[in-house]
């Protein structure tokens, strides 16, 4: 065993303060919504174990019907849109990197625009009104269903593939269709893999669009129903449409409700989270700064 | 095949950019809207509402930029000094982890930690310093978007430099343990120099985004009390335009905000073409 050199120790030390502190008020926030709501003015704002231990938070949370509505909306929009991010993305991305037409360049130079310059949020919020989509899972599907940038990942992916491969097919009488979905499509698992983690998060976490977009609450994905709650400290709304003594009620911490709200929305990502941890950053190593 | 992707883009890019003539226009809820040529540019510059919003987003952007982006070049350099093994792997996981929870997430987790009875204030007792409600103090709130930017994004943007790093020959560091260099020593004259054209990249990439100043950030933690100290364009076009319905207005100063963000790419992708040959497409 080699002993480690002084700096080396130092530098060990640091990171492993880094990663407290990165820790630390996520775990103190899973502390307070574990607690007994009746000991948790006991839990100091560093304690990461629960004092008492109670799952009376997450009962109360999760038997509220708009959260429960919220939870369902959210999984919904990420699991549709998802799906036809992935669609229209990899189907452009075939066109554009196994084919060639007259104007390709002016299509390419046309997504290097839309890149560079984006549209008001006032433009697109009156877009969406005018197309009638205010108030619709469509508008927050529809925002974006094309990230440039992805599509671009996936462009360089679809053109590693041997040519030998797409000739053998034409050969037999595939047609452009075909060799998408039996050849190029199967051949792309890992981008495709990458990419539907990119989109699935990015539907998860979207708040801002859904907040002015959609103004019926039952209609709200869970982070709009957090943020009302947690950011704008609205407890009205997050406890109407419960049945409640007053008793219970004084009973209730809302800093432990708002930790187990929290704690709810990030569930989904933890789980993925060695997915996603694999999948983005090969994507971001080979799509980010390209050598 | 291609038609679809197209009619995406033409409806929801196309549509929506060529919409922000309306900055050039009074909104009619009915009828057609009328032009007014320069109007709201005039209204905006002379108002010191907007000036204000123009110095926040200069003043937080510059000091993002200045505080935030050497962190992942340290980051960076600390995780390569840890052999491959499950404490490298563990320092990996826990910093990359903010990068993935939304903004949402990371206001009420850093509302509920920097509150009055939260872990910062147990530690500034510590240190015997008084208690302090930072989301509601003007001279703190703008250390707080500069801290919780960094919480979320220092460990994920050290990733492009670790892979700049782990590009690097060891047959390089070999040579110098053998010359008798220290780990100070191989950082600064192997490590560094290798990492020189990432660090240039990613430093002109940042300033191609200089008048966002982090929007999504700035919209969960502002609240009334420091609204005047973080009050950045995006923020400003939200509140005039989604809130109070000035449509036009708010189109002018998003526009506004569009061109010097389309100078600022174009230059900067220039810039980065001339000095590292690779640009931002």
């Amino acid at each position: 065993m080699k002993r480690l050199s002084w700096t080396r120790s130092i530098i060990y030390f640091v990171l492993f303060i880094i990663t407290l502190a990165v820790l630390i008020p996520v775990l103190n926030l899973v502390a307070m919504s574990l607690s007994d709501p009746s000991r948790v003015k006991e839990l100091t704002g560093l304690g990461v174990i629960p004092k008492g231990f109670s799952f009376i938070n997450y009962e109360i949370i999760l038997s509220n019907p708009l959260i429960l509505k919220s939870i369902a909306n959210s999984v919904f929009i990420t699991i549709v849109g998802t799906f036809i991010n992935l669609f229209l993305t990899s189907l452009m991305a075939y066109v554009l990197a196994r084919t060639n037409f007259v104007g390709k360049k002016v299509v390419l130079l046309f997504l290097i625009a839309i890149m560079v310059f984006e549209p008001s949020m006032i433009t697109e919020y009156l877009l969406m009104k005018d197309l009638n989509l205010l108030n619709t899972y469509a508008s927050l599907i529809l925002y974006k269903a094309i990230n440039v940038y992805y599509l671009f990942i996936l462009m360089r992916f679809f053109q590693e593939i041997p040519e030998s491969l797409i000739e053998a097919a034409r050969i037999d009488g595939a047609g452009h269709f075909r060799i998408f979905t039996s050849i190029v499509l199967p051949l792309s698992k890992p981008a495709l893999a990458t990419l539907t983690l990119f989109y699935g998060v990015y539907h998860w976490n979207e708040y801002f669009r859904a907040t002015i977009y959609i103004t019926d609450p039952n209609k709200w994905p869970l982070q709009v129903v957090l943020r009302q709650f947690v950011v704008k400290q609205d407890n009205t709304t997050m406890l109407s449409g419960m049945d409640m003594s007053a008793e219970m009620l004084a009973s209730l911490d809302f800093g432990s409700l708002q930790a187990s709200t929290i704690i709810i929305a990030i569930i989904p990502l933890l789980l993925l989270y060695p997915l996603i941890l694999k999948y983005f950053t090969k994507g971001t190593m080979d799509g980010g700064v390209k050598d | 095949m291609l038609l679809p992707g197209i009619i995406f883009f033409v409806i929801f890019h196309v549509i929506p950019i060529i919409g922000m003539k309306l900055a050039f226009q009074d909104y009619r809820i009915i009828g057609e809207n009328i032009w007014v040529g320069l109007k709201h540019f005039k209204i905006l510059f002379s108002s010191p509402a907007f000036i204000d919003v123009l110095k926040n987003t200069v003043i937080i952007s510059s000091m993002k930029i200045i505080f935030i982006f050497p962190i992942p070049i340290i980051l960076a350099l600390m995780v390569n000094e840890v052999r491959n093994g499950p404490y490298r792997k563990y320092v990996q996981s826990v910093s990359y982890l903010p990068h993935f929870l939304s903004w949402v997430v990371i206001a009420g987790i850093w509302i509920s930690f920097l509150s009055p009875n939260g872990g910062i204030n147990i530690i500034r007792e510590f240190f015997q310093l008084p208690s302090l409600d930072f989301m509601t103090s003007k001279e703190h709130i703008r250390w707080v978007l500069v801290f919780s930017e960094m919480w979320r994004s220092a460990g994920w943007d050290s990733i492009l430099y670790i892979a700049a790093i782990m590009k690097i020959s060891p047959q390089l560091y070999e040579a110098a343990k053998l010359d008798g260099a220290n780990t100070l020593q191989q950082m600064r004259y192997i490590t560094l120099p290798a990492m020189a054209s990432t660090v240039i990249t990613v430093f002109i990439l940042n300033l191609g985004f200089f008048m966002n100043a982090g929007f999504d950030q700035v919209f969960n933690l502002m609240n009334d009390s420091v609204i005047s100290k973080v009050d950045i364009l995006d923020t400003y076009v939200y509140r005039i335009g989604l809130l109070n319905g000035q449509y036009a207005y708010a189109t002018a100063a998003s526009l506004f905000k569009g061109v010097i963000g389309l100078v600022l790419i174009l230059s900067t992708h220039f810039l980065s073409k001339r000095f590292t040959g690779k640009g931002v497409w």
